[in-house]
């Protein structure tokens, strides 16, 4: 027995072991101290925070791997990817932006283009490679568009994942369905979702508004329009004075009687267009009734 | 043996391995490689899309440390090992009232020195772009903007520097722990690059191993992600230098050196395990 202890063999893999054996309980009286400051790290960064197994090993990867480079990599390859663009590949150009997207996806500039090429340009060239809009019957040009629709808010719902809650790529979402699928329902859900994020535009809140309109939904449009003018701060950007000509027209279709129209706030300090329609439209307490 | 003796005798060859180190061709053309590199940062910046100038920069800046700095520390730690045994300059060490683990220490202490010297360079010249981006940019916006305080957290970038410093030391201690037992200067190399690997990527296993059921896969990850040290606790560059709200605690920087600093001490002792048993 102590003869067979003596082999050469054993003797290593005892010391593979032990090494083995002190690694495991170094890993294991250390993770008191690394565990929590991991948790730190760790919420910092959203790319090793993803669910699924296949993003969170290719971001492993490259964060792992890159580290700082993986900007500037990103970088040449979106040059790479214009090219492909320019060439009208759209197998490439799909992979490429993928890549892209998957080596740095803190700017928001690659996925919003990378949706908007995959959205508008690549249903061009489809329908033009089946024949041209001449030709090609508007159901398949429909069905073109809403396939392509598809592949880019996939990528726009990947990139919330990086940007939870970032507007511009509600907003993204909400153009798609208005200006390539026209479909005002949807586009108006996007919009809404847009203007509820902290760094939304003031403009996707109207543009909801105004596609409710579109859709006949008066009434909706003005209980949302009186509430947002209430809502919003009294800076130009706000555009204030647009929302209460847009109440105002509504409150004209609606047929909503005098006394029971919409009194803007004066102490807010009423814009030029805001205090035409006020000299217009008297307000409902400078009458008698 | 006394303390004293102890330590004067690791300062002694850590003194002469750095020196050593210092003049090795290796490392000045990598550090030339990697200022020409942060420096031209500000060139690269007009093929930049995402990011913003400043922070294109620093991205820059921390990858090219993270880079050069593991090339470095690997190579540099190799080469310093295995000169000492293949010019036999060790054998006359160790005859000498030197022990294994002095030499080790000195060894790595030595190549310690380097990488400080390295990341010191790196980070100061990061530092300078920076802060001449800083002007140039405050200058163009004049009095468009109101700031509160500057626009980037300088301290950030060296604490950054000072915790990859620690990590590259963990990776020399590896690389000193593979050296003890391999007989050749590529294969310490090219397991140490593995292990690198490994390390850089081990919190993904760990996170698989959380969402598996149980079973001894389960129990393999997890073996894996103890026996591997995380290396990803110490790429904190998103998290620096710009943004307040992210700022990495006090408490957090502690506990990320104290885990680099065991590691290092525990690779330096084990390499010393095996050392002790290798005929030289």
């Amino acid at each position: 027995m102590a003869s067979l202890l003596q082999q050469p063999i054993l003797q290593r893999c005892s010391r593979i072991f032990s090494v083995l054996l002190v690694l495991l309980l170094l890993g294991w009286m250390t993770r008191p101290i690394e565990a929590p400051a991991w948790e730190v790290v760790k919420a910092g960064q959203p790319e090793m925070n993803l669910g699924a197994i296949e993003g969170a090993l290719g971001q492993g990867l490259v964060v792992g791997m890159l580290g700082g480079f993986r900007a500037i990599l990103a970088d040449f390859l979106w040059i790479r990817t214009s090219t492909i663009w320019e060439r009208r590949d759209r197998v490439k150009l799909d992979a490429m932006i993928r890549l892209v997207t998957t080596l740095d996806p803190r700017p928001d500039f690659f996925w919003i283009n990378g949706s908007r090429m995959i959205a508008y340009d690549v249903p061009n060239w489809r329908i033009r490679e089946e024949g041209g809009y001449d030709k090609v019957p508007e159901l398949r040009q429909h069905a073109l568009d809403l396939e392509q629709a598809e592949q880019a808010f996939d990528l726009i719902d990947e990139a919330l994942e990086f940007h939870p809650g970032k507007a511009k790529l509600y907003l993204e979402k909400g153009q798609i369905y208005l200006n390539r699928l026209k479909d005002d329902a949807n586009a108006a859900n996007w919009f809404l979702k847009a203007s509820q994020q902290a760094d939304a535009p003031y403009f996707a809140a109207r543009i909801y508004a105004e596609l409710l309109r579109n859709q006949g939904k008066n009434e909706e449009a003005y209980v949302f329009l009186k509430e947002l003018h209430n809502s919003l701060p009294n800076v130009p950007f706000a555009q204030k004075g647009i929302i209460l000509e847009r109440i105002r027209e509504l409150e004209n279709t609606l047929k909503i009687p005098l006394w029971q129209r919409f009194e803007a706030d004066k102490s807010l300090g009423a814009s030029e267009s805001e205090s035409q329609f006020n000299a217009a439209v008297p307000a409902p307490h400078q009458h008698e009734h | 043996m006394s303390p004293l003796d102890f330590c004067t005798r690791i300062r002694l060859i850590a003194g002469t391995t750095f020196l050593e180190a210092v003049r090795q061709k290796f490392f000045n053309s990598l550090l030339l490689i990697s200022i020409a590199l942060v420096g031209s940062s500000t060139f690269f910046q007009q093929f930049d899309f995402g990011a913003g100038e400043l922070k294109f920069i620093t991205d820059f800046g921390f990858g090219a440390l993270f880079f050069f700095g593991s090339i470095l520390s690997i190579t540099a730690t190799t080469q310093l090992f295995f000169n000492e045994i293949e010019n036999r300059t060790a054998l006359t060490m160790l005859a000498k009232p030197v022990y294994k683990l002095e030499f080790l220490a000195g060894k790595f202490l030595g190549a310690q020195l380097l990488m400080f010297c390295f990341t010191l360079v790196i980070t100061l010249v990061l530092s300078g772009i920076l802060y001449w981006r800083e002007s140039a940019l405050l200058d163009r916006l004049g009095d468009e903007v109101s700031l509160d305080g500057p626009l980037i957290r300088y301290g950030d970038v060296f604490l950054f520097g000072f915790l990859q410093w620690l990590k590259f030391g963990i990776l020399a201690a590896i690389t000193l722990f593979v050296a003890s037992f391999s007989n050749t200067n590529l294969y310490t190399i090219v397991v140490s690059f593995f292990v690198l690997v490994i390390c850089q990527l081990q919190y993904i296993a760990r996170d698989a191993y959380s969402g598996m059921e149980a079973g001894w896969e389960r129990l393999l990850v997890f073996g894996l992600g103890l026996i591997f040290p995380n290396f990803q606790l110490f790429n904190i560059g998103d998290q620096l230098v710009f943004d307040v709200e992210k700022a990495l605690p006090a408490s957090t920087v502690l506990q990320i050196t104290c885990y680099g600093l065991i590691y290092a001490v525990v690779f330096i002792l084990l390499a010393q395990v095996n050392f002790r048993r290798r005929e030289i």
